[in-house]
């Protein structure tokens, strides 16, 4: 049944699970390696690294242990798990469903290949998480990428005209759209149709993982570290902007939210 | 002094796009980030500068003849309806201002739409549409008739 069984059992029908493990081992590699390439190749990392010197410089005023511990919660907090740096609302809520779908998704497709790979019927609460999160991914991705993304709003681009920049999405998208259809042929018990839907979604999520260096993927890893830094030039002064003249400021003009 | 964005710091959001009189700042295809496709067309208008809501935007003179290394930065506050400029000279002076953005009450103002449509017969006026009632005065100032000099 639907929600309620492991969508990866079916599977196991094409690949032991020890080869689905060891893909999913890969795809790992293939990100982290992905973004330690992508750091190299168009200098982002001697870039940060120079950047952060300059500031440390033009700081006015050390910061303590504690300080930067109460930046790096209020980081945490405002700008990261909750999306806060965005002042247009419906691309904050689109990103927070796009990024917990994701991450729930990730985490419960961990457990079941890695725990339950056989196992039909694993504690009911992984599957029907699996599903919400692949839900909520779609639900915000597709909401972006019709409705949100700025090339297609404010740049006037046609919605199918797609760039470099899209293949995130797309990868993303595709590869939890024939998630979910593959869990779906493969309850309807249609076998042919269960192998396309494996073949494309295992395409799919390949490309996914393995297209870091040329995708956005990585910017799920840097925006936290810049937000960081931000916050820590703005207390210690090294930041070029002006000082708010009210003591916390005001991130979003009323005009933008 | 052609604007310029700060990767790191834009989030993509359109402000700038919507913004530009010129028409030069658009999205980049890579990061989905904006950028500026024509700086020696900017007309320096400040325009994205002071509407990017991440401060993401900054400006700099071309390198051949401005060297780099200074920095003018602006924060808008909207609530307190004030805007800071921060100036960073090359050798580390700063020098920071605060002014009010405006006088009036955000919404006080009449937009044009509110106006009624104006009369034909004002084509042949040599006052501008809904003049002198919008600069809020009874009459606009006549000069006194011309005397031509005897000689």
């Amino acid at each position: 049944m639907m929600f309620t069984t492991n969508p990866f059992t079916p599977l196991t029908d094409f690949v032991s699970p020890a080869v689905m493990q060891g893909y999913i081992v890969l795809m790992v590699l293939a990100v982290a390696i992905g973004t330690l390439f992508d750091l190299l190749r168009d200098k982002k990392l001697t870039f940060f690294l120079q950047d952060r010197q300059r500031a440390k410089a033009a700081a006015k005023q050390p910061l303590s242990a504690a300080d930067r511990a109460a930046i790096a919660a209020r980081t945490l907090v405002h700008d990261i798990a909750t999306f806060g740096e965005f002042c247009n609302q419906h691309r904050r809520i689109s990103h927070v469903l796009m990024f917990y779908g994701f991450v729930l998704y990730l985490i419960t497709t961990v457990v079941m290949v890695f725990v339950y790979p056989t196992d039909t019927h694993p504690p009911l609460v992984l599957p029907i998480l699996w599903n919400i999160g692949v839900l909520m991914t779609l639900v915000g991705g597709y909401w972006f990428f019709f409705f949100l993304r700025v090339n297609v709003v404010h740049d006037g681009h046609p919605p199918w005209r797609l760039v470099r920049a899209d293949l995130f999405i797309v990868t993303l998208l595709a590869s939890l759209t024939f998630a979910l259809v593959f869990e779906w042929v493969a309850l309807a018990g249609n076998t042919m149709a269960t192998r396309v839907a494996a073949g494309l979604y295992l395409f799919f999520t390949t490309l996914l993982f393995v297209s870091v260096p040329w995708s956005k993927f990585a910017h799920m890893f840097y925006k936290p570290v810049v937000a960081f830094q931000r916050r820590v030039e703005e207390a210690d002064g090294s930041s070029s902007l002006p000082t708010p003249t009210t003591p916390r400021g005001e991130r979003c003009p009323h005009s933008h939210t | 002094m052609p604007t310029f964005t700060y990767m790191t710091r834009c989030d993509g959001c359109g402000e700038c796009v919507d913004i530009c009189p010129s028409d030069i700042m658009h999205i980049d295809t890579v990061y989905r980030r904006s950028y500026n496709i024509e700086p020696n067309f900017c007309w320096e208008c400040y325009s994205c500068v002071k509407a990017c809501p991440q401060h993401a935007i900054d400006v700099r003179g071309f390198a051949d003849f401005a060297p780099l290394g200074h920095s003018v930065r602006v924060l808008r506050e909207e609530a307190n309806g004030t805007i800071s400029w921060k100036i960073r000279y090359r050798d580390g002076r700063e020098k920071a201002f605060t002014f009010p953005i405006r006088t009036t009450p955000w919404g006080s103002i009449k937009p044009p739409s509110d106006y009624a449509a104006p009369d034909a017969n004002a084509l042949s006026s040599q006052m501008l549409a809904h003049e002198p009632a919008a600069l809020m005065v009874a009459a606009l100032p006549t000069l006194p008739p011309f005397i031509s000099k005897q000689g």
